[in-house]
């Protein structure tokens, strides 16, 4: 594969308020999802397995489980003499307050973007799951000579992101003709993905005006008033995606990769998702465990019974205990005789002796990091 | 200057094990689910504080060297040290097959002199076991030995297996013998030397000058030295220790691990095993399967029955198909209806649907015609078709045919 000329840039932090219970100890590109990754594994695996080889991640706050999760960004094949993996926590010094929008955070990198060689950037968040192959959009975007590509999916918007989304008014070409800010409108809309790619120059060029002109907002303030000028192109993206925006949501998701179908369309054997290395030895099984319809990461030993749950890495299910559609988070202990449903356990969570909890499908219960019940 | 390094002889072609070494060397043969068979001497040595690690090939090395690569996952790549694999070279004088383990050693005295070592360690590729080489080290220069041979106690009706000492009660070893027919002890050597190297550099050429001999540790290095009156020393362990050099004890030790009363431990987060990971994600048991004591790894698909055995990463097992006492090895897919008994294996093999492989012991009369049946890399067993227990395969077999 020839590298793609492309450099990607990605915000950990965004839509950390519509979970705040699950980013209580982290960023949003740190939840843990789907057995055994973080939600930013999907976004940097996919702009490696498209060739990217110089990733900027840009931190906001809450970013000690980031960094350790990304490290020096060997698993993903970024340790890199030119390029790589490069986090920028904010810089404190010049500013008291950290920044809001993109606009600002992409500012306080804007020297170091004008030293890069890439032609094109790539801009992503990382509250959505997906198998999105980078190179396609990337080629598409040179393709349509436009100045900026952005993606949308069509869906619904869920009243819990209904304070904060962006939707686009296309014409027959694919071209947007209006950004909409928090539409009120019901039924199905073109809703952006938060995924950008342009120019770098013209990024750089527009960072700097915006500045100066006080505009906080890429979509909202840039992009949105320049549709005339700028040619900005829709990019419907139809593959698989996992939208986390409240507990609800990121349950169900998690639930989703029950399915067979689903594992396969979000894991495409040619474009793999890496992750942290844990070492972890392989699940045991014990002696008459019960085990129906479960995804298990590495690490675990279940004596007990499972159905219908995502186990994470390194959980523990004793002897006696009944474990059903649950998500049950790295390290989490359940002690035998426990009953449970419906319960989402984040990290290092213990459930001791007997003790029986229950939430409901439309309802599932969270137990915060480490919590001992 | 390292105070020790280790030498990993990993050259051996492992005849024993026939169709699962046709391809690979033994200590690249898949163990336990998802590790190599050398990624436990390797993670001994790390987890024993040894940073510098020789590793001879020789025999089919192509996987083994891209599996070791720079050893990044057993966290041996390092600066002054790390993993290096050793093939025999040429020379100006001319170039040399490992004539036997103490000439790869010999041919690499170069290699051991650029770390200027005190001791060195000589461990081999083909067994399973936990060890803390730091301790055994300990023991060395305790007792001041020039050699020190790990051994471990063996029931005594095996001891004829194995390369046996006698040791005084000082644990000075005052006899070896290779394979005694009549064993005086059960005092088993475990094939794990440390060396003072400058003993073990003059014996090394010595033995090179001597061109009647074997150059081999067991059957030379180690009697020349007991010869001339050496101080060695037996170091006792205690703990579980496997040659899996045959088809039948390498099923037994990946069926060890499921066996909670046996203390092969890789649970455990103090003396991890590393091995380099297929990055699949968390493995699928179905809404119809059965799961009973077996032991699973990221990217498996399970859908039929599987009891009592270890599957390696993206190994599968379709509806209504039955596994039982056998081991998947990585990509290794048993289609549905299928039936799998006591078998190993390897990798990529398509079991297709209905057919059966191996067979529960108590199903066959002739004991004497019971056995693991071992289907080699990337074979393909054809619809309904039979394998009898005992098999090895290489070839592929067709639809329907019947080979028992």
């Amino acid at each position: 594969m020839v590298n793609i000329n492309a450099l990607g840039v990605i915000f950990p932090n965004t839509y950390d308020d519509l979970v705040p219970q699950l980013v209580q100890h982290r960023t949003m590109a740190s939840v843990p999802f789907g057995g055994r990754y973080r939600m930013i594994d999907f976004t940097l695996s996919g702009m490696v397995n498209a060739g990217i080889e110089n990733v900027t991640v840009i931190a906001k706050k809450n970013y000690h489980s980031l960094m350790d999760h990304l490290g020096s960004g060997r698993e993903w094949d970024l340790v890199r003499k030119r390029g790589g993996l490069n986090i920028v926590p904010p810089f404190a010094q010049s500013s008291a307050k950290v920044y809001h929008g993109r606009v600002e955070a992409l500012n306080s990198i804007l020297g170091f973007l004008a030293q890069q060689r890439e032609k094109y950037v790539v801009i992503s968040d990382c509250n959505i799951a997906s198998s999105l192959n980078f190179a396609e959009l990337i080629n598409a975007h040179v393709k349509s000579g436009a100045n900026v590509t952005m993606v949308y999916e069509r869906r619904e918007i869920a009243k819990q992101f209904a304070t904060d989304n962006y939707t686009f008014t296309l014409d027959g070409t694919g071209r947007v003709t209006e950004i909409r800010w928090n539409d009120y409108r019901v039924g199905e809309q073109n809703l952006s993905m938060g995924l950008i790619v342009m120019d770098r120059e013209e990024l750089i060029a527009m960072v700097k005006d915006a500045v100066v002109q006080n505009r906080m907002y890429l979509e909202r303030d840039i992009l949105g008033p320049s549709l005339k000028t700028l040619r900005v192109q829709g990019y419907e993206y139809t593959g698989y995606r996992a939208r986390i925006y409240d507990v609800k949501s990121y349950f169900d998701e998690n639930m989703r990769l029950l399915c067979p179908e689903n594992v396969a369309a979000l894991f495409p054997a040619e474009r793999p998702v890496y992750t942290k290395v844990r070492d972890e030895a392989p699940v045991r099984y014990a002696m008459d465990c019960k085990v129906r319809r479960c995804v298990v990461a590495d690490g675990c030993i279940i004596e007990g019974e499972i159905e219908n749950c995502i186990v994470f890495r390194g959980v523990k299910i004793s002897k006696g205990a009944v474990v059903k559609n649950c998500v049950l988070m790295q390290g989490t202990v359940i002690e035998p005789g426990v009953s449970m449903e419906y319960i989402v356990t984040d990290k290092d969570v213990a459930i001791t002796m007997g003790k029986a909890l229950r939430g409901n499908e439309s309802f599932p219960v969270y137990i915060e990091k480490g919590t001992t019940v | 200057m390292k105070e020790c390094i280790a030498m990993l002889l990993a050259g051996g072609q492992g005849t024993r094990l026939y169709a699962l070494t046709k391809k690979l060397a033994k200590p690249a043969v898949p163990f336990g689910g998802k590790y190599r068979i050398i990624d436990f001497p390797l993670s001994n040595c790390v987890n024993s504080g040894i940073d510098t690690v020789g590793v001879l090939t020789q025999y089919q090395p192509l996987l083994l060297n891209e599996y070791i690569g720079n050893g990044q996952p057993w966290d041996l790549d390092r600066l002054y040290g790390g993993v290096h694999v050793l093939q025999p070279y040429q020379t100006a004088t001319g170039s040399d097959w490992y004539k036997g383990t103490a000439n790869a050693i010999y041919q690499n005295i170069n290699f051991i002199e650029r770390y200027d070592p005190q001791y060195v360690i000589i461990l081999s590729g083909d067994h399973i076991y936990k060890m803390d080489y730091a301790k055994m080290l300990a023991f060395h220069k305790e007792r001041e030995a020039d050699c020190t041979i790990a051994v471990m106690e063996v029931p005594w009706e095996e001891a004829s297996r194995f390369g046996i000492m006698t040791a005084d009660e000082n644990s000075i070893v005052t006899k070896f013998e290779e394979k005694p027919k009549e064993p005086k002890s059960n005092l088993a050597s475990m094939g794990i030397y440390i060396f003072t190297w400058e003993k073990l550099r003059k014996y090394l050429t010595e033995d090179e000058a001597d061109k009647t001999s074997s150059n081999d540790f067991g059957k030379n290095i180690i009697p020349n030295m007991l010869g001339d009156k050496q101080r060695m020393v037996a170091y006792p362990f205690e703990g579980y220790w496997k040659d899996v050099g045959t088809i039948d004890s390498l099923w037994e030790a990946n069926m060890d691990l499921l066996d909670p009363n046996v203390p092969l431990d890789v649970w455990d987060p103090e003396w991890k095993i590393y091995s380099r990971t297929s990055g699949c994600p968390g493995h699928y048991i179905g809404t119809e399967a059965h799961v009973d004591n077996s032991t699973l790894t990221e990217g498996c698909f399970v859908e039929g029955t599987v009891a009592n055995s270890v599957l390696f990463a993206e190994a599968r097992v379709g509806k209504g198909a039955t596994v039982e006492s056998t081991i998947l090895m990585p990509g290794a897919v048993v289609e549905e209806g299928a039936e799998v008994y006591y078998s190993i294996i390897a990798e990529n093999v398509t079991v297709k649907k209905g057919a059966t492989v191996g067979a529960r012991p108590e199903t066959v009369e002739d004991k004497s015609k019971w056995g693991v049946a071992v289907v080699g890399e990337g074979v393909t067993i054809g619809e309904n078709a039979s394998v009898g227990p005992k098999a090895m395969l290489e070839k592929d077999v067709q639809d329907g045919e019947k080979l028992w």
